[in-house]
């Protein structure tokens, strides 16, 4: 990304900032409309004593679910790319599975699971080891036959042909999956917490609605909208420097 | 030294109901370059892909490389019509992609890679990337990635088919340049009669489908060879026996 990109995008962020602070001044909105952008920032930092370990709670179970389903997702995804019979039995199921929203599994994960950190990280895995599998799949089966043929006739083996060409092949949409995964990462561990949890910045937007403390809810909202925006520009940041060549 | 490096006999191959080459038999010695020529369609490529392993011939037909049967992946160095380099490697590893395969000791082959790309013109390009290559030299690394998977016999699929006819014309010299100072056996397919004849000490023509050989013509004109022999009266004459023998071909193919 180049600096008059990085320019345009702050400028457009100031001035959206900047028209929202007017208008709900302007027309005097009430608070559980919508709190001006001051407020918000002025909650954030004298609530920060609790906000913090909530954010915390939050990160680790997005990174961490995050991580074990993109392990999950790739590794699955290279044993399937070996196995074209077993691919065949299983991939429309997994897709059929994919299928149902992510939600209705929440409150059955905090049954089994309880209500800690290892709901959250489980239903995280669940859903990025699904699109990082996926992805990862596509990318691996759908490699030029020609350039098979080639590294074939250079004498390369199954496993050879997986890592020389289908794995490195599979980047682009291995990287594409990542990318997508980290806010869906976010939006879990949110959704999971508000479903039962005792610490969290879903637990806290969750609590501070039944209290009516529209301030605080949009604090927890500030907070979890930095984390997701530094996840997804770091993973993108991580994904130009590994596919070069897209 | 055998007097046949590769002996093809009675080879055929149906793809379904479809007769894509029809016994073929083609004998070459150590050392030749013998082009190939003929018609789309009439089964150049399905016999360089049994020729390089990837396609078993139906029953019946033997190939024999230095006079011995049996697998032949691997034996011998293909290079495909496209370029097919790896956009994540640079010039030096795409060359060496053959040699990793193999398993052989890097250093070693980095160090032989390294005066290779000397001769193949990409010294001062080892470490950039395909895609801020030319065609021509794009097209230069896929050759020196052929030439470093050291088979004596090399199988080139219409490696210049891409280029424009300056270039080509530059890399027809070169490529005999190449091949005089390594001596390999080569089968190069092509669809100009130029590039055919000006190559070759054999252009072997194949009719339409199914795929068998019409004719083969030894071209003995001097080598070295230079673009003055296009216009050469021996060369004009070479060329009039082949268009003859290419174009009744073609006419079938078209009216098939």
């Amino acid at each position: 990304m180049n600096r008059a990109v990085i320019l345009r995008g702050i400028l457009g962020a100031v001035l959206l900032i900047g028209a929202w602070e007017f208008s709900v001044r302007f027309f005097a909105l009430p608070q559980w409309i919508l709190p001006p952008p001051s407020g918000i920032l002025a909650t954030a930092w004298s609530g920060r004593a609790a906000l913090l370990p909530a954010a915390a709670m939050t990160a680790y179970e997005a990174l961490s679910g995050y991580a074990i389903g993109a392990v999950l997702g790739v590794g699955l995804a290279m044993l399937l790319a070996l196995a074209a019979p077993l691919r065949a039995v299983l991939l429309p199921m997994v897709v059929a599975v994919n299928s149902i929203p992510v939600a209705a599994y929440a409150p059955l994960a905090l049954l089994w699971f309880g209500t800690g950190a290892l709901s959250k990280i489980i239903m995280v895995a669940f859903i990025v080891g699904f699109t990082v599998f996926l992805n990862a799949l596509d990318g691996l089966t759908r490699v030029d036959p020609a350039a098979i043929a080639l590294l074939r006739s250079f004498g390369a083996g199954r496993l050879r042909l997986l890592w020389t060409l289908r794995l490195p092949a599979a980047l682009p949409s291995i990287a594409t999956g990542l990318r997508i995964s980290t806010v869906r990462a976010m939006i879990v561990t949110l959704v999971t917490e508000m479903l039962g949890s005792q610490l969290g910045l879903g637990w806290t937007i969750f609590q501070a609605v039944l209290l009516i403390d529209f301030l605080q809810v949009w604090a927890a909202i500030l907070v979890a909208s930095i984390i997701s925006l530094l996840f997804f520009g770091v993973v993108s940041a991580i994904e130009r420097r590994v596919v070069f060549w897209r | 030294m055998t007097a046949t490096k590769l002996s093809i006999s009675g080879v055929g191959k149906n793809f379904g109901a479809v007769r894509a080459l029809d016994r073929v038999d083609l004998d070459i010695a150590p050392g030749e370059f013998v082009t190939l020529i003929g018609p789309s369609g009439c089964g150049k490529s399905t016999l360089f892909n049994m020729l390089a392993g990837l396609l078993e011939p139906d029953a019946g037909g033997t190939i024999l490389l230095d006079g011995k049967p049996g697998k032949l992946l691997g034996r011998t160095a293909f290079m495909p019509q496209r370029d097919l380099l790896l956009p994540w490697r640079n010039v030096l590893d795409n060359a060496l992609l053959p040699c990793e395969i193999e398993g052989l000791p890097r250093a070693e082959t980095r160090a032989r890679a390294e005066k290779m790309a000397v001769d193949f013109g990409l010294r001062g390009f080892e470490k950039h990337f395909p895609q801020q290559l030319s065609g021509g030299m794009r097209q230069r690394v896929a050759l020196m990635r052929t030439f470093m998977f050291e088979r004596d016999l090399m199988l080139l699929d219409e490696p210049f088919g891409a280029l424009d006819a300056l270039t080509r014309s530059m890399m027809q010299r070169w490529l005999l340049d190449i091949w005089a100072r390594y001596r390999r056996t080569i089968i190069f397919i092509t669809h100009d009669i130029d590039e055919a004849i000006f190559l070759a000490d054999r252009v072997v023509v194949m009719s339409a489908r199914p795929g068998r050989i019409k004719l083969d013509r030894r071209i003995e004109l001097p080598r070295p060879r230079d673009a003055h022999l296009l216009t050469a009266p021996e060369f004009t004459a070479i060329k009039r026996e082949l268009l003859d023998a290419v174009e009744e071909e073609s006419l079938k193919s078209f009216s098939a």
